[in-house]
This record gives C-alpha cells, sequence and structure tokens, in this order.
C-alpha cells in the first residue's frame, strides 16, 4: 500500500467519521424535536340543554377540556353548532376545512361564514362558497333522556 | 494618533492582523459609478442590527409561555423603561427588513446583477428573503394575542398540504395535541436560536461571495478607475441608512400597535388577518377552492420561487441593458404587480377595526366585576382573592373564561358556588379581554347597573351599536322611532303592541323602575 493510498483512506476515513458525528448530532435533535403522538379519547359529554337551543337557527356550545400541553396544564376549548336536524339533532365542528379558523353562523344570511379567507357554509355544513375542501366536520350527537341535555361524542 | 494610541494599534496589529483586517473591510474596490443604488444592502445590514439588538433587549423580559408571553409583552410596553420604543423598533424594523429587501430584490434584477459569476449569491438572497419572513412569521406568534394565535393555526394548516411530508411537519411545528405552550416554545426557539445562527451565517456567505466576486456595478459600465468603498461609498450609505433611521425612530417613537387582546381559541367574535407582507398570500388563498387548496398555499408562491432561482440561467445575454432583457423584466414586473395587487386587495379586505371605545357587553362585565355580589364576594382588598386590576391581569383567556363560567372548576372549596347567567358570563369573558390593557372608562353606579341590565335583558336578541344578537331588530337608533313610553310598553307587554310579536314579555321579570330606566336610555339612541 503506497504512502498515497493510505493518505486517501485516512482522507475518506475522516470525512466518513465527520459525517457519522453531524447525522448523530441532527438524529438527536430529530428525537427531541418530533412531537409524541397520542389520540385523545372521545366521550359523549354534555353541550347544551336541549331547552337552550335557539328556535330558528343554529347554538353554540363551548366545550372546554383539562388538557396537559407539554408542562402545561390547559384548557382548550372546542365551540361546536347544535341545530335541529328532521326528528333529531345535528352537531358541526366550528373549525372551517380550509385552513382551521373558527366559523361563525351569520343569522342575516343563514350560512355560517369563516371570518379568514371567505369560506361559507349553509345550515347543513355543505361548502357553498370559498375555499374550504369539505362540508364542515360532524359530531355524533344524541339527547339524554334523563336530563333533555344535547350530548356529543368528542 | 498618540504615541500610546499608536503602540496600542501595533500590539492589537501584530496579534491580530488588525490593520489588514481593515483595509479587507474597508477597502472594497469599486467600479467606478457605483452609487446610491448600490446603498440597499448596507440599509438591510442596518436593519439586521437593529433587530439583533431590540430582540436581546425584549428577550431579557420575555417569556415564552402561554400563561405569560401577552402579559410580558404588556409588561414591556407599558413599565420598562423605554421598552415601548424597543419593541416598536423591533416591530417596525421587521417592516423595514421585508420592505428593504424587497427594494433590494428589486435593485439586483433591474440591474441584472444576478448574472453570471454572481448565480450562487442571488439564490444565497432568495433564501434569506424567506428567512426574513420566517422571523416575521415566527416572531408574531410570540406575543400570544388573536392574532398571533389565528395566524400560527392558519400557517400549520398551511403546512399540511404539503405532499408527503405536509402532516409531518406540521405536528412538528406544532409540538402539541394543538396550537399551545409547545407550540410557542418551539417558535421561540425557531425566532432567537435557529433563524438568527442562519440569518448570520447566510448573510456571512453573502458578503464574501460578493467580495470575491466583486459587485456588479453600473448596468452601462463607466468610463473612469474604480473607487474604494472607503470614504465615498460609505458616506452614501450612512447618509441612507441615517435616513432610514430617522424614519424607524420616529415610527417607533410613536409604538407598535397596541396589543390585540390575548389568544382565545373560542372567540368567535375576532376576524383574523395577517400582517401586512403577508396580505397578498393570505388573498392568494382565497382564490383556489377545495382541492385546489395547496395549488394556491404551495405550487403557485413555489413556481414563482423556482422561477426567480433559475433567472440567472433564463437570461444569460451578454448585455445587461433593460431594453436586451424585456421578456424577462415584463414577466418579473408582472409578477410584481399581482403581489402587489394581492396585497392591496388582502388590505381592503377588513371587515372592521376591533379596538375602539368598549361597547356595551364590556362595559356590563366591568360594571358586574366592580358591583356584583358573585364578584365582589371574593374579589377585593382583604377579601379570598385579589382585586380584578385592569392592566395587571396575568392568567390567560382560556383560565378565565373557565373561571367565569363556573369559578368553582378554578377555586375549589369555594363556599357557594355563584350561579352563572349566560349574558353576564359573556359580558365578564369581554371585560375579561378588555381588562387586560387598560381601565374602563369610568361611570357612576346607576349607570353601571343599567349596562348590566341591558346587556342580560336586552343584547342576547339585539344589537347595540354593534354588539349583540340578530333574533331582533338592531336598537342603535331606536330613538328616531320609538319615544321612551313606546320603548317600555313594548318591554312591559310586546303582544300589547303587535299581536305577532317574537319578542318575550319582560315585565315580570325586571322592576319597573328598571324598565324605566332601559326604556330612556333606549329612547335616546340616536
Amino acid at each position: 500500500m503506497s504512502i498515497e493510498d493510505r493518505r486517501s483512506a485516512l482522507a475518506r476515513l475522516v470525512a466518513g467519521g465527520v459525517a457519522i458525528v453531524g447525522a448523530g448530532l441532527t438524529a438527536l435533535v430529530g428525537l427531541v424535536a418530533a412531537p409524541r403522538r397520542r389520540e385523545a379519547a372521545r366521550r359523549w359529554r354534555r353541550a347544551l340543554s336541549m331547552f337552550d337551543l335557539p328556535a330558528n337557527r343554529p347554538g353554540a356550545a363551548v366545550l372546554t377540556d383539562r388538557v396537559s400541553d407539554g408542562w402545561y396544564e390547559t384548557r382548550t376549548e372546542t365551540v361546536v353548532y347544535l341545530d335541529r336536524e328532521g326528528e333529531g339533532y345535528r352537531a358541526l365542528l366550528s373549525t372551517c376545512t380550509h385552513l382551521g379558523c373558527r366559523v361563525v353562523w351569520d343569522d342575516g344570511a343563514r350560512e355560517y361564514r369563516c371570518p379568514c379567507h371567505g369560506g361559507a357554509y349553509d345550515r347543513e355544513g355543505r361548502v357553498v362558497a370559498g375555499p374550504p375542501p369539505r362540508p364542515l366536520d360532524r359530531v355524533a350527537v344524541r339527547v339524554n333522556p334523563q336530563t333533555f341535555d344535547l350530548e356529543v361524542e368528542l | 494618533m498618540t504615541t500610546r494610541g499608536r503602540g496600542l494599534a501595533d500590539w492589537l496589529d501584530d496579534r491580530v492582523g488588525s490593520r489588514h483586517l481593515r483595509r479587507l473591510i474597508l477597502d472594497e474596490p469599486l467600479p467606478a459609478g457605483t452609487a446610491w443604488w448600490f446603498t440597499t444592502g448596507s440599509v438591510l445590514l442596518f436593519g439586521l442590527g437593529v433587530q439583533i439588538v431590540t430582540g436581546i433587549a425584549l428577550a431579557l423580559y420575555y417569556a415564552p409561555t402561554p400563561d405569560h408571553a401577552w402579559d410580558s409583552v404588556s409588561h414591556i410596553t407599558r413599565e420598562v423603561r423605554g421598552g415601548a420604543f424597543v419593541r416598536g423598533l423591533h416591530y417596525w424594523g421587521a417592516s423595514l427588513m421585508v420592505v428593504a429587501i424587497v427594494v433590494h430584490l428589486l435593485r439586483v434584477v433591474f440591474f441584472g446583477s444576478y448574472r453570471k459569476p454572481r448565480e450562487l449569491n442571488w439564490i444565497v438572497g432568495l433564501v434569506l428573503l424567506h428567512v426574513v419572513l420566517a422571523f416575521g412569521l415566527t416572531g408574531y406568534l410570540l406575543p400570544w394575542d388573536q392574532r398571533a394565535y389565528w395566524a400560527t393555526v392558519v400557517t400549520i394548516n398551511i403546512s399540511k398540504l404539503a405532499p408527503l411530508v405536509g402532516d409531518w411537519v406540521a405536528s412538528v411545528l406544532r409540538g402539541g395535541p394543538d396550537v399551545g405552550a409547545l407550540t410557542l416554545t418551539r417558535w421561540y426557539a425557531l425566532h432567537v436560536v435557529v433563524l438568527p445562527a442562519t440569518v448570520v451565517g447566510l448573510v456571512a456567505f453573502h458578503l464574501y461571495l460578493m467580495r470575491r466576486q466583486g459587485i456588479s456595478g453600473p448596468i452601462t459600465p463607466q468610463p473612469g478607475r474604480s473607487e474604494l468603498f472607503f470614504p465615498w461609498q460609505a458616506a452614501r450609505d450612512l447618509t441612507v441608512v441615517g435616513v432610514v433611521a430617522l424614519v424607524l425612530a420616529v415610527l417607533a417613537w410613536r409604538g407598535a400597535p397596541a396589543l390585540e387582546p390575548p389568544a382565545d381559541p373560542a372567540s368567535t367574535d375576532y376576524i383574523p388577518r395577517p400582517e401586512w407582507y403577508f396580505l397578498g398570500f393570505f388573498q392568494l388563498l382565497k382564490y383556489f377552492p377545495g382541492r385546489w387548496e395547496a395549488v394556491g398555499a404551495l405550487l403557485v408562491p413555489g413556481l414563482a420561487l423556482a422561477w426567480l432561482v433559475f433567472l440567472p440561467w433564463l437570461d444569460r445575454g451578454r448585455s445587461r441593458q433593460p431594453r436586451d432583457r424585456r421578456g424577462v423584466l415584463l414577466v418579473f414586473s408582472a409578477g410584481l404587480a399581482a403581489v402587489t395587487t394581492l396585497t392591496v386587495l388582502g388590505a381592503r379586505d377588513r371587515p372592521r377595526a376591533s379596538a375602539g371605545e368598549w361597547n356595551l357587553r364590556e362595559l356590563a362585565g366591568a360594571a358586574l366585576i366592580d358591583d356584583d355580589e358573585r364578584c365582589t364576594a371574593c374579589h377585593g382588598p382583604d377579601r379570598a382573592a385579589p382585586p380584578v386590576q385592569p392592566g395587571r391581569i396575568t392568567r390567560p383567556a382560556t383560565w378565565l373564561n373557565a373561571h367565569v363560567d363556573d369559578p368553582l372548576v378554578i377555586a375549589p372549596g369555594l363556599r357557594e358556588p355563584p350561579t352563572s347567567i349566560q349574558a353576564d358570563t359573556l359580558a365578564l369573558r369581554a371585560a375579561l379581554a378588555r381588562l387586560r390593557s387598560g381601565p374602563p372608562p369610568v361611570h357612576d353606579a346607576p349607570t353601571r347597573h343599567l349596562h348590566v341590565l341591558l346587556n342580560r335583558f336586552c343584547l342576547n336578541c339585539h344589537k347595540i351599536g354593534g354588539v349583540g344578537g340578530t333574533d331582533g331588530p338592531d336598537l342603535s337608533t331606536a330613538g328616531l322611532k320609538f319615544s321612551a313610553d313606546q320603548v317600555e310598553q313594548r318591554i312591559i307587554d310586546p303582544k300589547s303592541v303587535k299581536a305577532d310579536a317574537e319578542m318575550p314579555a319582560l315585565g315580570d321579570k325586571i322592576s319597573a323602575e328598571d324598565i324605566r330606566l332601559i326604556a330612556a336610555w333606549v329612547a335616546a339612541r340616536k
């Protein structure tokens, strides 16, 4: 083995070592930065009393959850719109399916309006205008026969 | 120079090579005719310096957690000596960076400075443009106000649209299950560690390449000898920087715009709008419905960027004269016009101003905090809980909302949970959001009582002064149509005036005296 061969082998070795150190550090950052995945369990919970549902428009219910957000205990608030549907009820998540802003029921226009990019949905949650790619997400809803509360599964 | 000074300079030169370094930096040879247009880079360096220094100053006080971020920024603005000015400099400095980098880019494009051999430096510049925008985006999350929260929600949802890696990128940017504490620390780390390191490295490389290749100089080479950067060009740079600094100082002196209310994911009356330099992009998103969403959010900007990246290879003629580069300049100008138009359209789509006078609901909430037994039982001097002090509220919006919904939830062991009235709860939420930034207007006790009544019995269905329900007619100008007596009659028993009235009779729910108060007030709305 000539001197040149040994030199170039050593050079490759050094380059490889540097690459390994770099890759190790990158992997470490990646390991820490990748968030843990945890699926929140769904459960039935009270949204609104049947009697508090407005006569001729959807009623908004704010559902509060205590969640742990890292070291921090906080509350998340989800707004659900409840409405009559035939004999039963429907519940729509107020999160715009476009980019996640909070849609609001506009009683004048009789539709849900998103304040961000102009999305609009009809009372059933179907897209009638703007960029949303799909209807508002539906949430399962039932009536609690004892309390007459509307309960949603969320 | 004194002998001692010279001695020191020699000593330093011996060890550092400071004279060589000084010559290296200042004796940059410039082509003849280099003048004012070549000061744009120095303005950017100045802006970067301002952002670094003011950023360090802000970091001394800022706390990147959801329960303290808003308050720490508010504290900086209101109580730190020079804090409002420093935050103003940082805020307007961010806008300056965007404006200056666009001007710099325009100069480079119209002078054809991106041409061979400067292709790589052109690309480094484009990366820097995006780093500056990333600074803006991560920076305006940090105050944790409404704008910050919703801009972040939208940004993270946009990142989801990226093919294959979208969901992963979004979850890394979000950190936790929702936009929250873990998101804030991540964006803080990006803003104060990752991006500054990136920008310093890239700027150093940009300057190194600029010096290695020399600056491109005037479009038409000028006769005459090349001159050195110092002192003439340095003086020009300093002049422009001085003017820019003056403008920046005046803007900062007036302060950064007031903080918006703290982030409140459940609020339904907030209308999110991004910072001005993202308005064009914001407007673009509206035009791509349904599954074309990714086209507007990623493909169109991506193609525009790709065109810019390949510009040095698309335009490789000999002459740098604009008239010989018509095609390229036409495409560029069209793109520029499109961005400008979108930005203007986006800016005009502002449904209404948020701050301003306290509305009725907020006034009612403030009155409840002052007067209502359910609040004063615990909050007050020498009581179980501290008095509610305007400007010194330290709890996050979600905590406050839960607290006014049901104080027991948050204050266990409370003797008697107050009964909550939906209308009062809304008013308290609204008032607490406003009280963060300052005290309510002063009203006497009867007026405060009236505000509570109006909020509790009228605003559910009627709008007054822009706030309230839409089931009944807007009462903001009801006095034009009705006298106090007529209003009173309608409150006591609406059906006695109009048989098919949907309004419930309130005669047995409110005392006669209170009804007279309400009627007189409503009749005065003209």
